[in-house]
């Protein structure tokens, strides 16, 4: 087939930034061709087989937990009116502003068989103190609701992008054909959106994935815990990263097998102007049923966790909160709104040259550099840490170490972390805007940056800014994990809380996990500010 | 130096010119960084004129950092609250001997590296805490490590899991005194004996015995100070009213010891600056600062550890036990409580 | 003149089956010309590849006697001085009517004015500030056709225009379409299954089955 006479601009930029952005990534992968130590044996008799299953368990628990919250909530706030309707449809996303660590802990203050839960109930109906009502949640369906209440909103969020989206007619037709309401919920709507609501489940499957916090604390032996273990107990850094490889690569395969799925069943609306589906009103018990069902995950998921922590920082220390938290504050936000903006910029160049040149190769690699989100914090940190030292050795020859503990590292670390939360929010955006605009645009002289600046910028400045946001809420969440990149004396808010809470020291960590809570919040309120102003067509 | 080098070098200089140069300052890359420690820090810089500056984070990542940084690293100390990431750093060589008379006469041998390369800063006791209504005096009196194993302790015991250093630790403490072989039927046979699958932290092990979920429960020894102090709020202090602690292994080589510690840098920019604050960390002034903050116990003579810690008594038996045998150990350890299917 | 000639061109899907074979065309300046065929004859893609949307796999396209692909070579479609308008109009939604008209066209200068012409031209100046969902969808397709228009293309494209709309509003711009054509002396290639629409607007009939050209008629029907 014949290509255009120049090579194009948009084929290589993008090969180029995902190139370097990946490097870490293939740093870490490398290790699989570097020898195989006698640990693997022991890995191999004894705990492979757990961590694989665990890990196993935990990501289908936590699929079908998280599906069923975030599709069911997001159903029912774009399909039906009752009483506080317009406080959940934002609400609901709260629970992204929590740490699952964080949720882990909290959970377990709170649900002990000596917590404040047990306490309530013993206090209310004057039981005796052996009295325990709620169950032991230190183990894998404890570490499943964990993860699935503060990761639901990445699914909540893309079914209702997509419910909204989903024309009147369907819906119409599908009751002309006698299906009644849940019929259409889960025959017809849930099909049709398929597609968007995988793409956030990705998310939620890779989160859950990498972390190490929650799971650790719980004790279940996961493969990420495993790679930590083997790293920090037994030494071996090889095994360690040799492990995350694996883990890498399950999960590539995973997206590639989705990436396949999703190509046959592509549903694009063409439209862009839809009538919203006229919504039904809800009153007395159903209105009542329709407000728990979507009150109770931010309940568990938000508040839960914030009134807890604010009980213990009362308890503990408030004198957190000055002028060094101030700096610290500031600190975390820059960082996380240069991260974000990044992240934002580079997906958008990156999926607007794979529309604009039909570059699969660029494709391949934009979904292989969202597998860093995937990548353990603390393995990736290292990646990044062995890349930069190389670069110094051998850009920087006569100069002392300056890239490594330098800003551009850690921004580079949250670059590869948090690219798939940009990239899925790209992607679905993209996706959203009919070929034939490019057509006509390029048929009008428009094409490359002008084609970029004036017709899919304007149309995806939703998609820029939900990423921003996105990504930096995920980075005040994440920092821990990249902190041995950081400068001297940089102090972000995650410092105190990550140290403290490795030492289990969890009523000192109170106060900077709010921090980190309530800093985490101002990118999802701007968020949800953006929801609620997402539907023009409401009253 | 290529165009290119001196292009990025001045773009840097420009870019990060943010980081002011003091005269004298001391570089520490740490794993342990309470909000208490930068009084500490300010204290020295008052003293001495030298700034410290700080990079925290988790102990085996800052050594990688370490180790690709190579010669060219900024760092003068590495401080860390694992005795095994402590060994890990000497036997790669990258620290160098401290010498120091005024710390040598200080710190006993058993708690500083072979040659010197590093020095415990506090100590920590892993005690086993105990129910007075479901054990009795009798039962504990006496009681060591490796009577744990035995059968009449069947589900009495809560211990945390296994990817947890303090018990890591623990055990490697034990394989360097018994063996792999005997340590390792000793662990098949603890595993019997837990009263719960091993999960939470120290204090909830504490909590669990308080509760009666389990008679006994294995724990650091600082844990019982804090949890006393109020500081963790109304109920931690209440559970931890109802338990009393033992010092195990009192009868033989004493209860075991783990250690915050820092080395000096074989690279360190300033290492003479480096072995002024590790004298200034142990001296009494500080000592008496950090175990009060900590619940910790002090390394140097002549220091009281808090009250609420010293109520359960300080005249008890230590482990000798090199500390830099936890690290030695440290993977064999592991690899033998997955064998005797500690979770 | 000729406006447009290809020669002997193919097109494959990912190296499929032939979607177009052996095209042989050559359109004269100021020619309204309509193609016919059934739904999935390749008309679509003859566009297409045309506008230079799609890539050929043999063959060669002039456009005003100067190569636009060939073998070796292929001119990407902003640079090839066509216009398109397609079955839904793809208007640029964030843009007015007016900015949309504008966009296309290269001078700086005048070019508010000439915009405003061709509103005129299809009788919307009135819509000029407002956004497309604003507007009917006659009225979208006449922007539509001002927008293809004003940047002066060599020769307009227009893939089933007219499909969506009803017969009145269909009737009524062929009329008005026809008479701009032919006032401006633009080259036209219109895709249509109609064989109604295509004699009340073209020329030149072709037909296509099966990716091939079937065979051409001259239309002799007068029209307006």
């Amino acid at each position: 087939m014949l290509k255009p006479s120049i090579p194009s601009f948009w084929a290589v930029l993008p090969f180029l930034i995902l190139f370097l952005f990946l490097l870490p990534v293939l740093i870490v992968l490398f290790s699989l061709f570097s020898g195989y130590s006698e640990n693997w044996a022991h890995l191999y008799n004894y705990v492979l087989v757990d961590y694989i299953s665990n890990t196993l368990y935990l990501i289908i628990g936590v699929s079908l937990t998280s599906l069923l919250i975030g599709t069911i909530s997001a159903w029912i706030v774009t399909n039906y009116d009752f009483f506080g309707k317009r406080f959940l449809e934002w609400a609901l996303i709260l629970p992204l502003a929590t740490p699952p660590y964080i949720l882990a802990y909290t959970f377990t203050g709170f649900f002990d068989a000596y917590g404040t839960a047990n306490n309530i109930i013993r206090e209310i109906f004057s039981l005796d103190q052996s009295f325990i009502l709620f169950p032991n949640i230190r183990n894998i369906y404890g570490a499943i609701a964990v993860f699935s209440f503060t990761l639901y909103p990445y699914i909540y969020l893309v079914s209702r992008a997509a419910f909204l989206n989903q024309s009147r007619s369907i819906l119409e037709a599908g009751r002309m054909l006698g299906l009644n309401q849940y019929e259409i919920f889960y025959k017809l709507s849930l099909p049709i959106i398929r597609p968007a609501v995988i793409g956030g489940l990705m998310l939620v499957i890779m989160e859950t994935i990498s972390d190490f916090g929650a799971v650790d604390h719980f004790a279940i032996q996961t493969f990420t815990t495993g790679v930590f273990r083997t790293w920090h107990g037994m030494y071996d850094l090889t095994t360690a990263m040799q492990l995350a490889s694996i883990l890498l690569i399950f999960v590539a395969t995973f997206v590639w097998i989705e990436k396949t799925s999703r190509k046959k069943a592509l549903y694009t609306s063409g439209s862009s102007t839809f009538k919203p589906a006229k919504k039904i009103k809800l009153i007395k018990m159903k209105a009542v049923i329709a407000f728990l069902i979507c009150f109770i995950p931010i309940l568990i998921g938000f508040i839960l966790p914030i009134t807890e922590l604010t009980k213990w920082a009362i308890n503990y220390n408030l004198t957190f909160f000055d002028e060094k938290f101030l700096q610290a504050a500031m600190n975390t936000i820059l960082l996380a709104v240069a991260a974000g903006i990044l992240c934002a910029s580079i997906a958008l160049i990156i999926n607007f040259s794979i529309r604009f040149n039909k570059n699969r190769f660029s494709n391949f690699l934009s979904s292989f550099l969202s597998l860093g989100y995937a990548v353990p914090g603390l393995i990736l940190a290292v990646g990044i840490v062995q890349l930069f030292a190389l670069i110094d050795k051998n850009i920087f020859i006569n100069t002392d170490i300056i890239i490594t503990g330098s800003l551009i590292g850690l921004i580079f670390a949250y670059v590869i972390k948090s690219y798939a939360l940009a990239n899925s929010t790209f992607e679905s955006g993209f996706q959203r805007i009919s070929f034939h605009l490019d057509d006509s645009a390029r048929t009008l002289n428009s094409s490359g940056w002008n084609l970029l600046s004036r017709v899919h910028f304007p149309l995806l400045k939703t998609s820029f800014l939900t990423s921003i946001l996105l990504v930096t809420s995920e980075v005040v969440k994440e920092l821990p994990a990249t902190l041995i990149l950081r400068p001297f004396n940089f102090d972000t808010l995650a410092v105190s809380t990550y140290i403290y809470a490795a030492e289990e020291r969890m009523f000192q960590a109170a106060a900077p996990a709010i921090a980190i809570m309530l800093v985490g919040l101002i990118p999802i309120i701007l968020l949800t500010k953006m929801i609620s102003s997402s539907r023009p067509m409401d009253k | 130096m290529s165009k290119l080098q001196k292009l990025m070098t001045i773009l840097y200089i420009v870019i990060f010119s943010l980081s002011t140069a003091f005269a004298e300052e001391v570089n520490v890359y740490t794993s342990r960084h309470y909000d208490s420690d930068d009084a500490l820090y300010s204290e020295f810089t008052k003293e001495t004129g030298i700034k410290v500056n700080i990079i925290s984070g988790n102990g085996s990542a800052l050594i990688e950092r370490l180790k690709v940084e190579g010669k060219n690293s900024p760092a003068d100390i590495y401080f860390t609250v694992d005795a095994g990431n402590l060994w890990k750093v000497q036997k790669d060589g990258y620290f160098k001997s401290i010498n120091s008379e005024s710390i040598k006469s200080v710190v006993p041998k058993n708690l500083r590296g072979p040659n010197d390369e590093w020095v415990a800063i506090a100590k920590r006791a892993r005690v086993i805490y105990y129910n007075p209504n479901t054990v009795t005096a009798n039962e504990v009196n006496n009681l060591s490590y490796e009577d744990l194993a035995r059968p009449e302790w069947k589900e009495r015991i809560a211990i945390r899991s296994s990817s947890n250093m303090y018990n890591q630790s623990l055990v490697a403490s034990l394989i360097s005194n018994h063996g792999i072989q005997t340590t390792e039927s000793w662990a098949k046979d603890f595993v019997k004996n837990f009263a719960r699958n091993p999960q939470g932290s120290d204090r909830a092990q504490i909590v669990a015995v308080a509760n009666g979920e389990a008679d006994i429960a294995i724990a650091n020894s600082y844990y019982i100070g804090i949890m006393l102090s109020g500081g963790s709020g109304d109920d931690q202090l209440q559970a931890a009213k109802k338990v009393k602690m033992h010092f195990p292994n009192q009868g033989n080589r004493g209860v075991h010891i783990n250690i915050s510690g820092a080395g000096v840098l074989k690279n360190s920019p300033n290492s003479e600056n480096a072995i002024k604050f590790i004298e200034f960390l142990l001296s009494k002034k500080v000592q008496q600062y950090m175990v009060n903050i900590s619940f910790e116990y002090p390394v140097i003579d002549g220091i009281d550890p808090h009250p609420s810690i010293a109520n359960f008594g300080t005249d008890f038996k230590e482990d000798r036990t090199s500390v830099a045998d936890y690290g030695k150990y440290n993977p064999d350890a592991i690899r033998l409580m997955d064998r005797a299917g500690w979770k | 003149m000729t406006a447009l000639v290809i020669k002997n061109l193919y097109h494959a899907y990912e190296n499929k089956n032939y979607v177009l074979k052996d095209i042989n065309l050559s359109i004269d300046s100021g020619e309204i010309v309509s193609i016919l065929g059934p739904s999935g004859c390749g008309k679509t893609t003859l566009l297409r590849v045309i506008a230079g949307l799609e890539d050929q796999s043999a063959g060669t396209i002039k456009i005003n006697g100067k190569i636009v692909s060939n073998k070796k070579f292929m001119l990407p479609p902003e640079k090839r001085c066509t216009g398109l308008v397609v079955q839904d109009k793809a208007l640029f939604p964030h843009l007015s009517v007016l900015n949309n008209v504008m966009f296309g066209i290269q001078k700086n200068k005048g070019k508010h004015t000439l915009a405003i012409n061709y509103l005129e031209l299809f009788k919307v100046e009135k819509l000029a500030n407002k956004f497309p969902h604003e507007i009917s969808g006659g009225e979208q397709q006449r922007v539509a056709l001002a927008r293809a228009m004003a940047p002066h293309p060599d020769i307009l494209l227009l893939d089933e225009p007219f499909s969506a709309l009803d017969q009145n509003l269909k009737n009524k711009l062929y009329q008005e379409t026809k008479k701009i054509f032919k006032e401006k002396g633009l080259t036209v290639l219109i895709v249509s299954h109609d064989k109604n629409e295509a004699e009340l607007l073209s020329d030149k009939l072709i037909y296509i089955k099966e990716g091939k050209i079937s065979h051409l008629e001259i239309n002799n029907q007068l029209s307006y």
